[in-house]
């Protein structure tokens, strides 16, 4: 069973692999998108979904891996892998100097702070020189979507492997017990403050590589749409759409989220932000767990799943 | 020194307005322990609101401030109803994102709506101003002031003096107990989250008239909202006018002696630096 699955999987990777020799070039730019959408969803799951801190403040990392390759490449001519060290390094940097005094901050007040914590950061980046102020940078041109795609696949299979080990390794246990309760998990002698920190700079450093990748593909930054709030948001409301704390919810949330959205703003722009707006609302009230919890549920539940979750949280 | 005073001045100006847009905040997070992260988008409908009122039926936006509220409360009072009771007793995390999906849905129907152009409500006396003391005071941000501070203090008097504001208070202190003494918390929250949504169309009206404004302005404007009443604390209103001038007058500083590009990266380190040293705000009661 376990080798079949296995089998399974490594049959998907390779079949997806494929894609840009087979599939029409538009989808090929859809599947960049998406597949960097899964890996930005997936890094929010390690601090999110398993460690409980709803970081509004993974945009930051996503915004320092693109402006880290750009300015590189743009600014002193050094190649690609080079810019996306430096993007990383900047996203671990940033993960460990607010995490130490963020994470001690809990419920909303950690939310609020992340969030006040990327709007900073985009008015300090609007105002750096070396960083173009707020007109931005623009990265020289390399044809061939393929190589992006490839590069967002591998991406995609690094984290999710690594949350895979984190599902099923003391580290990973450590950081949900710190979800479900904090104090229990420190008087048990868990040492929260470290694997907090841990977890937020994996989810930086993961976040991070996803910006590189994307300002080098588009081959531009600028401070409002590198550090944009709403790409963090996208990130949050796939994971919880497909499931928080589970190792393949995120992707499931980002391929089908990502997908409709596809499809509507094709039809009328400004329809998939509207879209996205629905679906936090009518998933927050209906499916707060997710739709691999809905999966695990369903069958024996039936529609009775939808109005017990209601009934939970209703006044 | 007239430049500092000047700019002193136009500081507590904006910070009157601001401790207005973040006593509705204030108010719901205290009794709801929600934070409504739509409430700048409820600000910038109260913004609309005051501008249509104005181009197309003439009305005065000071006029217009009731009608504002008034709309905004119906808004407020239908979302607690029926969307956010459902879901009052979930985990925080989920509260603070279903706020996030309705001002999500805001902002792009405002977009479409209204359209992402820059709006400003301007009545003919808008560019009138008088001197004090060798200050120059804009009327419509002296007046917008004034009115920020009689609707504090008209929410504090309520809050204090009335049978509502009571009922309020007591599902912020204990809501078993305000069960057992008869309170309907369901419609009770849905009182006070229209009651918050009222002051951001409050707040949204007075902005409309000293700023600029667009669909998008909502997420900073939730944003110091929240610093404000971290600054100020959830006690009273009081605590958010001091949180109000307080980032009123260091933005005007920083525009000043650091440069306007910088105000935005001051307010929010503020907030960042604030949470860091004391997580449950400078005056805000320690938990």
């Amino acid at each position: 069973m376990r080798a079949a699955r296995g089998i399974g999987l490594g049959a998907a990777i390779a079949l997806l692999a494929l894609v840009p020799w087979i599939a029409s070039p538009t989808l090929v730019q859809f599947g960049i998108t998406t597949l960097l959408l899964a890996a930005l969803a997936q890094s929010w799951n390690i601090i999110g979904g398993y460690t409980g801190y709803a970081s509004f403040g993974n945009s930051v990392f996503f915004g320092l891996g693109s402006y880290g390759t750009a300015v590189a490449m743009a600014q002193f001519d050094l190649p690609f892998g080079v810019g996306m060290a430096l993007g990383a390094v900047l996203a671990i940097l940033c993960a460990l100097l607010f995490g130490f005094p963020l994470l001690r901050l809990r419920g909303h007040y950690f939310a609020i702070a992340t969030l006040a914590l990327a709007l900073a950061i985009t008015g300090i980046v609007s105002n750096l020189e070396i960083a173009g102020r707020n007109i931005g940078l623009v990265l020289p041109l390399l044809k061939g979507d393929w190589v992006f795609y490839e590069m967002a696949l591998v991406l995609v299979v690094l984290v999710t492997a690594v949350v895979f080990w984190i599902s099923r390794s003391r580290f990973g246990c450590a950081l949900i017990a710190i979800r479900e309760d904090e104090d229990a998990a420190a008087v048990m002698g868990v040492n929260t403050t470290r694997y907090k920190i841990t977890a937020f700079a994996l989810s930086g450093f993961f976040s991070s590589l996803a910006g590189g990748i994307h300002a080098y593909w588009i081959t531009f930054v600028d401070p409002v749409s590198a550090f944009d709030i709403s790409l963090n948001v996208k990130m949050i409301i796939m994971a919880i759409f497909g499931g928080p704390g589970s190792v393949f919810g995120p992707l499931i949330g980002a391929v089908i989220l990502s997908g409709v959205s596809d499809l509507l703003s094709t039809e009328v722009s400004n329809m998939a932000s509207l879209f996205f707006g629905a679906v936090i609302v009518l998933a927050v009230v209906f499916m707060p767990r997710g739709l691999v919890h809905v999966q695990q549920n369903f069958r024996r539940l039936r529609w009775r799943y939808f109005a017990q979750n209601v009934r939970n949280h209703r006044i | 020194m007239s430049l500092l005073l000047q700019v002193t001045a136009n500081g507590i100006l904006l910070g009157g307005l601001y401790a207005l847009m973040a006593l509705g905040l204030g108010l719901v997070w205290g009794v709801l322990n929600i934070v409504n992260l739509a409430h700048g988008a409820f600000i910038m409908l109260g913004a609309y609101a005051a501008f249509y009122l104005y181009t197309l039926l003439q009305i005065d936006p000071f006029v217009a401030l009731p009608v504002c509220m008034l709309a905004l409360f119906c808004l407020g009072f239908l979302l607690q109803r029926y969307v956010l009771n459902l879901i009052v007793r979930a985990p925080m995390f989920n509260t603070l994102l279903i706020t996030f999906g309705f001002d999500v849905v805001l902002t792009y129907l405002a977009q479409i709506a209204f359209s992402a152009d820059f709006r400003a409500v301007n009545p003919v006396y808008a560019g009138a101003n008088f001197a004090v003391a060798g200050v120059t005071l804009p009327l419509v941000r002296v007046l917008a002031f004034g009115a920020a501070l009689l609707l504090t203090t008209a929410l504090w008097l309520l809050l204090a003096r009335t049978r509502l504001g009571r009922a309020i208070r007591a599902c912020a202190q204990n809501l078993l107990a305000a069960r057992l003494y008869g309170v309907q918390p369901r419609t009770i929250y849905a009182l006070t989250f229209g009651l918050g949504a009222a002051l951001a169309g409050a707040a949204g009206d007075l902005y409309g008239v000293v700023s600029q404004f667009n669909p998008y302005i909502g997420n900073s404007l939730t944003a110091k909202s929240f610093a404000i009443c971290v600054i100020g604390g959830l006690d009273s209103p009081v605590g958010v006018i001091i949180g109000g001038l307080f980032l009123g007058l260091l933005e005007s500083l920083t525009a000043l002696y650091v440069g306007p590009t910088y105000t935005d990266v001051a307010s929010f380190g503020v907030l960042v630096l604030i949470l860091i040293v004391r997580p449950t705000g400078l005056l805000g009661r320690t938990a």
